[in-house]
């Protein structure tokens, strides 16, 4: 992969700054985590011999060997298995479930197995493993490569669920995951594995622990505005940042608050963004009904009901099954739904 | 970028070899994946071909009229970026078209 050095290379506290895709960012915190901890595994299909089918995993087996980077069989459900069993025996597991899809078998060991064994355990076995999980639609890919399963992660006691949106954030997120000893659900958009900005790397080995300032759970503001605040995540974030920019020819100045973390929510982060602003539009790819939307409308509301100046609004994805590729921009949240339910709030 | 090259799928069938018909785009030119690529005619029937890839097209292996045989090269692309082994690289409007317009709130 290659990689631009961009300025004098070096920020602070030694940190590299790069410039790169959010993919080579994947990856190279995948590297860091190797590098620092031979206790971290790297699995799953295909992430091995051919680096990935998103090329995310390239160069890591050849780096660190077949025992700690390896392809598995195609059986999802065996994969967290292997991953739960790995890490009551004191390892560091980040396997790969290859597609959103394709994580639905593996829905009984992620729930049943890895999200409380450590609360079955009472504490004796903690379940270190970050399930990194290519996610949501914008690729016009076939079925099963498109859903968005964070509400249904997030509902799962024990697990943390995190999506970041641009490559700084996948690279850091993806670190503190990692370096968490609770299981975490690491949703990558797969719509912005080709966006290309500055990454700050990890310097030395010394400042490894250093997660980057903000704890597990921080919420960050994409924009700052005074009108309305776009509550998103993954993908969802550039396309408000988008809608902003256009609202703002028409005078109306948006807040666009990244979420990051799913589970947990940052509730006061939110709920200090909303007070502010007064209005709320929450914008997601999953479907409607019971999709993450109606539990961050449910927690505006009952931190900041009387800041509010119109309802909390939700632009999401439709109750049906996720459409073939041809149909997705449809689907997903155009500019102008999210347009129109900007204006309700402003006319409400 | 990269250079692409496409060969004669297995028809399936026991089918061996097709006939190019008619090439649908020339090189030089630019074409996006699944548009119409080239007809081609088997023992069975004559079928159109959509484009695997998106890129510009930097070679045809095969004049018109001319007999392929499966795992023979078809055609060269010049892909611009490989979105992996499932789905396109999104591609971004510089400047998003829109319908709807917004009324500042009253301050």
């Amino acid at each position: 992969m290659t990689e631009a050095l961009v300025g004098e290379g070096r920020g602070a506290n030694g940190a590299a700054l790069v410039e790169m895709t959010m993919q080579q960012a994947i990856n190279r915190a995948l590297d860091t985590a190797l590098r620092e901890d031979p206790a971290t595994l790297v699995f799953g299909e295909d992430v091995g011999r051919l680096g990935g089918v998103f090329r995310v995993t390239d160069g890591l087996q050849a780096a660190y060997g077949q025992n700690r980077v390896f392809d598995t069989p195609l059986a999802e459900s065996g994969i967290v298995g292997l991953a739960v069993g790995l890490a009551m025996n004191g390892w560091r597991p980040i396997p790969e479930l290859q597609f959103d899809g394709f994580a639905y078998p593996a829905v009984d060991q992620i729930v049943n197995q890895m999200a409380r064994m450590h609360y079955r355990s009472r504490g004796a076995a903690s379940m270190p493993i970050t399930v990194r999980l290519p996610s949501f639609g914008g690729i016009q890919a076939p079925e099963h490569h498109g859903e968005s399963l964070e509400a249904l992660f997030a509902h799962v006691p024990g697990l943390k669920v995190v999506a970041p949106s641009d490559p700084n954030d996948a690279y850091r997120l993806l670190l503190q995951s990692i370096r968490s000893d609770d299981p975490v659900i690491y949703m990558e958009p797969k719509a912005r594995y080709w966006d290309r900005r500055q990454v700050v790397l990890d310097g030395a080995r010394a400042q490894a622990a250093d997660t980057g300032g903000d704890p597990i759970g921080a919420s960050r503001i994409a924009r700052p505005g005074r009108h309305a605040t776009l509550v998103a995540w993954g993908a969802m974030v550039h396309r408000c940042l988008r809608v902003a920019e256009l609202a703002a020819e028409d005078g109306v100045d948006l807040e666009v608050l990244d979420l990051r973390w799913l589970k947990p929510i940052d509730t006061d982060g939110l709920a200090a963004s909303v007070s502010r602003t007064r209005r709320a539009v929450v914008v997601h790819e999953a479907p409607l009904t019971a999709g993450l939307g109606a539990e961050v409308s449910s927690l505006i509301t009952e931190r900041v009901f009387c800041d509010l100046a119109a309802p909390v609004q939700r632009v999401t994805g439709f109750d049906v099954p996720y459409p073939a590729g041809p149909l997705e921009p449809q689907y997903l949240p155009t500019i102008d739904r999210i347009l129109l339910a900007v204006q309700r709030t402003l006319e409400f | 970028m990269a250079e692409q090259t496409f060969t004669l799928p297995d028809l399936g069938e026991g089918l061996v070899e097709a006939t190019v018909l008619e090439w649908l785009a020339e090189p030089g030119e630019r074409i996006e994946r699944n548009q119409p690529l080239v007809e081609l005619e088997t023992t069975k029937s004559a079928v159109e071909i959509p484009s695997p890839h998106s890129g510009v097209i930097v070679r045809l292996h095969a004049e018109e009229g001319a007999v392929v045989q499966v795992g023979a090269a078809l055609v060269t692309f010049e892909t611009e970026q490989a979105a992996g082994i499932v789905g396109t690289v999104p591609r971004e409007e510089e400047r998003p078209s829109r319908r709807v317009r917004l009324r500042p709130p009253a301050e």
